[in-house]
């Protein structure tokens, strides 16, 4: 049956079982991308994806039940599956079905044309090409992606509310291998746009080349502790691992040291991180958030103060704050969260008072006050060497040194570690280079001393 | 799940432009997630995950599609539309599909979706609060009980026409302890492909009072001073050193695109002649086991490694076909939506004739990684790194004071060829291993290891 149809028999099923609290979510969209290998395709693939989650309240606590199967039986069995398992919830923080009355924003429709398959491949074989050429070391097992997806979101609810949100973008994505003595280095880019046309190839390549070819002959470093110029991709890396802690679920839930500390001073001054649901730059741009409440714009961390973590309705009730409309859910048929949409540390140009002395847009501005260090380009294993609850982290690292104010040679197997709460507090300079990743998560290059590093000792 | 006639009629549109081969694989998956936090119930997932996923193959071009649905209209609609990206005249002509029946080499007693909620929110409680128990500084305990039941059917133009019935359960255990605004925490779990019968084979008390544990542990560690020294690494999740170090890099999907440090190496020394490793996917209700891989073919024992000689990949067909090898039986995928591709199943480094109280005495300063937590790697590269939940320093050949924050970093072919000590006592511990072809259960294990030299990454 139509979504639609479902739609109508989940809400005779949910009235016919006595439940009067419940909202329908849905989340559908699709994808075609390309993979090359050598000169060819190596694969194409096209995807199509639907699922809907039914979500009922029952004496404030909520039950969740998810499918992809639109039947009628299935609508039957997801209303009496949420129903048993409301019944099985103990928590008594009271969960709520929003009402109508926001002011929600507008997106325009977007009117960039699908492309076609053929248009996907050319592109990917372009960028392929590009790729080759950037240096005569580059070698096979270097590949080009390319891919156009559209997604849409709706929630329904019984308070009558009835959203939806949609749009498209094209990603793009190439891995160079380069090869040297025996040795293997790779290096990535990968970018969003609305439209094929948009990428600019040729740089594309020439980024992930460089990244590949810069790190031949890495050594490692002794151990000790060091000036760290962290890059915008990496301290980005770090913020998306650490968005949690700006949770108010996890805050509440003990899971995260900025328990209570609204108001209060948890970063560097130049500090200030922004949560944006239709940041300019970003392809998605969102109205509504996990539970059907208007996502707007907000500082989390205002010159070094928290002014507030992100709140979905339940947290928010809890706290007796308003939500910040961060109600997120993973995927579908996960229960709601809370998570931020696109997140970054503002770079100071940005800022109202714009800072004038600092104007350069790459970090070797951070490099001349360094001094000596080590600038890290990028962060690995994240998952693993970093902590949300302790702060913790301790991850595998590759960089350049920073000898007497310049970017010196490539260095790699070594590990930085630190807290990430001190860290945002020892924060001595930002780059003018704020750049994303993900699509979601931004940060331009900073500056730290006296960082622990971990290498290859005699 | 799908007619003879459906299945017949996709293959058939599906290499009507000229593949050699097609695929199709449908789902149906019912999967719940029961959370508890502070003692109750907090959260419950509860999800029904439906859908086809076709695959034509012209010599090693692949081209996929996947939709939402089993509606026989959309399984034709995406073989139609995989066909659409090739342009050619269909080459194969009939096909004659056998259903094959393979044997369950794992057998459920329970299965968790006949039991109403009560019984696993009690299990669960019961392990939460003698976790909280344990200490007054413990501060927050949370605790989840999985289950998938996992229903997969597999047909192609070859004539196979086969299905299975994965059941998977999982009990996990995190505890939070707190000091003077400083949280460390440890945590627990046990998975099998076993129904609820799972549960009757642990203590949910002893597995609280252990998450507890190695937090309070950890809360009155001190940081390791960085540097590079020996580590002897434990039986169980240690085996994640080998899973990281060498297992993703044995994997066909890097190998046969040239993108691993090990490719062109079979037959050659790439570790220590003390380590040999198995990857088995046939282990009774292992996390990692399954009777037919995610293209049909039956799980198998792989040697990788034979006293420190290289043996085999881990191979599915695509990639096989570039490589000029049969499939291992190693394809794996997590659901329709995802293309498979080769995967571990249940990776381990197998015993060896080391005593562990040997392994520890040998060592003059160095760590001893009880607890590893997870970790990755750059298989082209081979730089791994992954964190040790709970270290210990070795002093004198004594295991001393405990010691937090330490990771291990360093490239897959040296770390192979610095395990010099291999212990008798093999365990196994179960994973999630996130790849191209998305998040799928592993086991990792090995019996007590001694790395001579690594990076240990710390304060």
């Amino acid at each position: 049956m139509t979504y639609q149809e479902f739609k109508e028999a989940v809400t005779g099923y949910a009235v016919k079982n006595g439940i009067a609290d419940y909202e329908l979510y849905y989340e559908g969209g699709w994808s075609d991308s390309v993979e090359i290998y050598k000169e060819e395709v190596k694969g194409y693939s096209t995807e199509e994806s639907m699922g809907v989650c039914f979500r009922c309240i029952v004496e404030g606590r909520a039950g969740y039940a998810s499918t992809e199967n639109l039947t009628e039986e299935e609508a039957r069995s997801l209303v009496l599956r949420a129903l048993e398992n409301a019944g099985s919830i103990e928590s008594e923080e009271e969960s709520f079905i929003h009402k109508k009355g926001d002011d929600y924003a507008v997106c325009p429709k977007e009117d960039s044309p699908q492309p076609s398959g053929a248009e996907l491949v050319e592109a990917a074989l372009s960028l392929q090409k590009e790729l080759y050429q950037a240096d005569s070391r580059v070698t096979d097992g270097t590949q080009a992606y390319m891919s156009y997806s559209s997604y849409k979101y709706a929630l329904c609810n019984s308070n009558g509310l009835d959203l939806e949100d949609e749009f498209s973008m094209a990603g793009c994505y190439g891995i160079a291998l380069v090869e040297k003595d025996g040795e293997m280095y790779d290096g990535f880019e990968n970018k969003r746009e609305k439209s094929l046309q948009a990428f600019k190839l040729k740089e594309i390549a020439e980024t992930a080349v460089e990244e590949a070819v810069s790190t031949i002959g890495a050594g490692s470093v002794p151990s000790g502790k060091y000036t760290i110029v962290f890059s915008n991709k990496a301290m980005a890396t770090l913020l998306a691992t650490y968005s949690s802690v700006f949770s108010a679920e996890m805050a509440q839930k003990g899971m995260s040291l900025l328990n209570g500390k609204e108001g209060e001073k948890i970063a560097a001054d130049c500090i200030t991180i922004i949560d944006d649901p239709r940041y300019r730059d970003s392809m998605v741009k969102r109205t509504f958030d996990g539970e059907g409440v208007a996502a707007y714009a907000k500082s989390v961390v205002e010159k070094g103060v928290l002014s507030t973590l992100l709140h979905n309705l339940k947290t928010a009730a809890k706290a007796g704050v308003k939500s910040t409309g961060n109600a997120s859910k993973a995927s579908y048929s996960s229960v709601v969260g809370v998570s931020p949409f696109t997140f970054y540390i503002q770079s100071p140009e940005e800022r109202p008072e714009g800072e004038k002395e600092n104007h350069s847009k790459v970090p070797e501005a951070l490099f001349r006050k360094a001094g000596d260090g080590i600038y890290v380009k990028e962060l690995m294993g994240l998952h693993a060497g970093a902590n949300a609850v302790t702060g913790d982290f301790s991850l595998s690292a590759k960089g350049f040194l920073i000898t007497e104010g310049s970017k010196g040679a490539p260095v790699r197997n070594f590990t930085v570690s630190g807290n990430f709460f001190e860290l945002l507090k020892d924060v001595e300079v930002l780059g003018n280079d704020l750049e994303f990743i993900q699509g979601k998560f931004g940060s331009p290059s900073i500056l730290v001393r006296d960082i622990a590093v971990a290498g290859q000792d005699a | 799940m799908l007619s003879r006639e459906l299945v017949k009629e996709a293959l058939r549109r599906a290499l009507s432009t000229g593949a050699d081969y097609a695929e199709v694989f449908a789902e149906h998956t019912l999967s719940k997630n029961i959370n508890m936090i502070s003692g109750k119930t907090d959260k419950i997932a509860d999800a029904v995950i439906s859908g086809v996923g076709i695959r034509i193959f012209q010599g090693t071009r692949c081209v996929s599609g996947s939709a939402s649905s089993l509606d026989p209209e959309a399984v034709l609609g995406c073989a139609s539309k995989v066909a659409n990206a090739l342009t050619g005249t269909a080459v194969v002509q009939d096909i004659l599909l056998r259903e094959r029946l393979f044997g369950d080499v794992h057998p459920v007693k329970i299965v968790p979706g006949s039991v109403a909620n009560a019984e696993k929110i009690d299990y669960v409680r019961e392990a939460c609060l003698a976790a909280k128990d344990y200490s007054e500084e413990i501060s927050q305990v949370s605790g989840s009980f999985l289950e998938v039941d996992h229903q997969i059917f597999i047909a192609n133009s070859e004539g196979l026409f086969a299905r299975d019935r994965q059941i998977r359960s999982r009990i996990l255990v995190h505890s939070i302890a707190s000091r003077d605004g400083e949280n460390q925490n440890g945590a627990v779990n046990h998975g099998a492909r076993k129904g609820l019968e799972l549960l009757g084979e642990y203590d949910p008390r002893e597995l609280g009072k252990e998450a507890s544990r190695q937090a309070v542990t950890m809360l009155h560690a001190g940081y390791i001073k960085a540097g590079t020294m020996p580590v002897a690494i434990e039986n169980g999740f240690g085996g994640v050193i080998f899973h990281e170090a060498c297992g993703h890099s044995l994997e066909a999907s890097s190998v046969a695109l040239g993108q691993s440090q090990f490719a062109g190496k079979l037959g050659t020394q790439i570790a220590n002649e003390k380590v040999t490793a198995i990857d088995d996917g046939t282990i009774p209700n292992s996390w990692g086991s399954m009777n037919i891989d995610d293209e049909g073919t039956p799980a198998q024992r792989n040697v990788l490694i034979e006293n420190g000689i290289l043996k085999s990949y881990m191979i599915d067909k695509l990639n096989g076909r570039r490589m000029g090898m049969a499939s291992t039986g190693s394809s794996r995928r997590q659901s329709y939506q995802y293309e498979p591709t080769s995967r571990m199943t249940n990776t381990y480094i197998a015993a060896g004739e080391d005593e562990d109280s040997d392994i520890i005495s040998s060592i003059e300063y160095g760590l001893y990684a009880k607890s590893m937590g997870g970790g990755s790697v750059n298989p082209v590269t081979g730089q791994f790194n992954f964190a040790v939940d709970e270290g210990y320093v070795i002093r004198n050949g004594k295991i001393c004071e405990p010691v937090r924050g330490a990771s291990l970093i360093g490239k897959g072919s040296e770390i192979l060829m610095n395990i010099d000590m291999v212990g008798k006592n093999v365990a196994r511990a179960q994973g999630m291993c996130g790849s191209s072809s998305g998040s799928i259960p592993t086991d990792v294990g090995q019996p007590l290891i001694r790395v001579s030299s690594i990076v240990v990454g710390g304060r």
